[in-house]
């Protein structure tokens, strides 16, 4: 059996867990005596806690706005102590956080521009015909060109021919189509990849 | 103070890298086989596949592994995926062909997709990319599927080459022992290395800009032709500028007394230092080309291809060759050129090997003359 946290069973004995995880605590402690022994003990130093903590009522706003005002005191007298010396790092300091604020602005947009700008530029994506669409069969593969952008089409998994290059056969079909031809690495068939302008 | 700065600046950066994301196996890639395929779905794994968001665009890294079963009595020959995450989006449609197979029933197989695909990012729910069944093509050469990418007249093509090269390469066996077929080996390894490549560009309808400033010019083309050819080439031309070509158009005639349903003619192009380079393929812009005997007919593509090497240095083009390298028969019969007539044209130095060769001739590199002979012997 797993038994619950004793910061779980404090917290329960206290009535401060949330209903489900309350529910939960409730339905082991009933079946375990070794929890609800301890829920009993929390339970009993909660009551004489309440009695040790015990203090009159206090007016939190009053207490805070004498906080400001003693703080503000502190600081007028300081001012009137040291001259407008004793200001001027304050003021450095709160320009100081506004301009590394805004220094890790350009830090962050700067990164996303140099990443963005290491990955190749989008493609355009036209539908349909578009006669500008050049479809490109070199040593290295196929590749898709449209306004100066390109993107390789094949990954051509071939083993290396005599020259070190990929052994692999490119030919086009006039109707606007690329093929390449290679006899796969791992199965060891020869794999045909057909791709089309459109 | 550095803490609040910090936070931004990790903020920032995970939502950038957020861009980069896995993609879901059990949502982003449907794989649909129908109920009464022939190919059973055994597992999928996305591997290291992810999506990239790119400005409006979304591009798709697919390194995917199937494993699929032949559910059928037949053994396979050759399987077709079309693999498409936005189909009337350039670069979102693409197809995966795995030829030159030979699995027996009830076995697995793997196949692998190693694709980059692109899709608009605005596009609404559902899987990001959608794997179809285009067709599967059998030992007896008949065919399953919708057949939408005409993947049944390629695989079948691309079978009777197979058979036709392991006939070549028994036969150099059978007269000339395992030495006589190491050596035709290596011819092969020789002419795959040394055969002449162009860099081409392919573009429908418009003209690329490369030679724009070039006067242009049409150009006839000279033909090869083949004597047990089914269909002749008659006349072409294409307009040339430069190292661009396009627009070709060649008349053919039906030679033969069945209906034609499909040509493709193969496509060679010369420089000026004379060096021919295998081009492109040129099938009928039309889906079929229904060509009764005798008849004629044009295969027509409205397409720019333009040529250069060592990276974007121009090819300029002083001659084009057409040959038919392909013909479909209303019955789905296919005929091909056969080998002595693409060594006697001197074409086996500019075509690409057919996949089964390639297939051998790595074979033999990666396990030697023994493997090649008892892989032979299964056929």
């Amino acid at each position: 059996m797993t038994h619950p946290s004793q910061s779980t069973l404090a917290l329960y004995a206290g009535k401060d867990l949330g209903w489900f995880a309350g529910r939960l605590a409730e339905r082991h402690v009933a079946r375990c005596r070794e929890c609800r022994q301890a829920v009993e003990a929390f339970a009993g130093l909660h009551d004489d806690l309440v009695g040790f903590v015990a203090v009159p009522a206090v007016s939190w706003s009053r207490l805070a706005a004498e906080m400001k005002a003693n703080i503000r005191l502190g600081l007028a007298a300081g001012e009137c102590v040291r001259g407008e010396s004793s200001v001027a790092p304050l003021a450095w300091i709160s320009g100081m956080r506004a301009a590394m604020a805004c220094a890790g602005m350009v830090v962050l947009v700067a990164a996303g521009l140099l990443l963005d700008r290491s990955t190749p530029p989008a493609p355009r994506v036209p539908v349909g015909k578009d006669e500008s669409m050049v479809l490109r069969a070199t040593a290295s593969g196929v590749e898709l060109n449209q306004g100066g952008q390109s993107m390789s089409l094949l990954h051509v998994r071939a083993a290396q021919g005599p020259g070190g290059q990929l052994d692999v056969t490119y030919s086009a079909g006039a109707q606007g189509s690329m093929r390449a031809r290679y006899v796969d690495l791992d199965t060891g068939y020869v794999t045909i990849n057909n791709v089309y302008v459109q | 103070m550095c803490n609040k700065l910090a936070i931004l600046f990790v903020a920032g950066v995970a939502a950038l890298c957020a861009q980069d994301v896995p993609l879901d196996p059990y949502n982003s890639v449907k794989i649909n086989l129908p109920a009464d395929s022939p190919l059973t779905l055994i597992s999928a794994n996305l591997g290291e596949s992810h999506a990239s968001a790119r400005g409006s665009a979304v591009v798709l890294d697919l390194n995917m592994a199937l494993t699929l079963r032949n559910s059928s009595q037949s053994r396979v020959r050759g399987v077709t995926l079309l693999v498409a995450a936005q189909e009337v989006t350039p670069g979102g449609k693409a197809s995966v062909t795995v030829p030159s197979l030979d699995v027996a029933p009830g076995q697995n197989f793997p196949v692998r997709i190693d694709l980059r695909l692109l899709r608009p990012g605005q596009v609404g729910g559902g899987p990001l990319v959608q794997v179809n069944l285009d067709g599967v093509l059998f030992q007896d050469l008949s065919f399953y599927g919708p057949n939408r990418l005409d993947s049944r007249r390629s695989m079948t093509a691309w079978e009777m080459e197979a058979q036709r090269d392991r006939k070549y390469f028994k036969a150099v066996l059978a007269t000339h022992g395992p030495e006589g077929l190491k050596q035709a080996m290596l011819e092969s390894i020789a002419r795959q290395s040394e055969r002449p490549s162009l860099d081409v560009q392919v573009s429908r309808g418009g003209r690329a800009v490369t030679s724009a400033a070039v006067p242009e010019h049409r150009a006839q083309f000279a033909f090869l032709r083949f004597p047990d050819a089914p269909v002749e080439p008659v006349d072409g031309w294409a307009e040339i500028a430069g190292n661009e070509a396009r627009n070709p158009r060649i008349d053919v005639r039906n030679r033969s007394s069945e209906q034609v349903l499909h040509v493709e003619i193969g496509w060679i192009v010369t420089d000026r230092q004379g060096t021919q380079y295998m081009a492109a393929s040129l099938p009928n812009a039309e889906p079929k080309l229904y060509l009764p005997p005798g008849s004629s007919g044009r295969v027509v593509q409205d397409t720019a291809l333009s040529f250069s090497k060592n990276r974007g240095e121009p090819v300029p083009i002083a001659g084009m060759t057409g040959f038919v390298s392909q013909v479909e028969f209303a019955d789905g019969k296919i005929w091909i050129p056969n080998r002595e007539a693409l060594a006697g044209a001197r074409l086996l130095g500019i075509l690409a090997p057919s996949p089964e060769e390639q297939r051998l001739t790595d074979l033999y590199r990666k396990k030697g003359p023994k493997a090649l002979v008892d892989e032979l012997s299964k056929f």
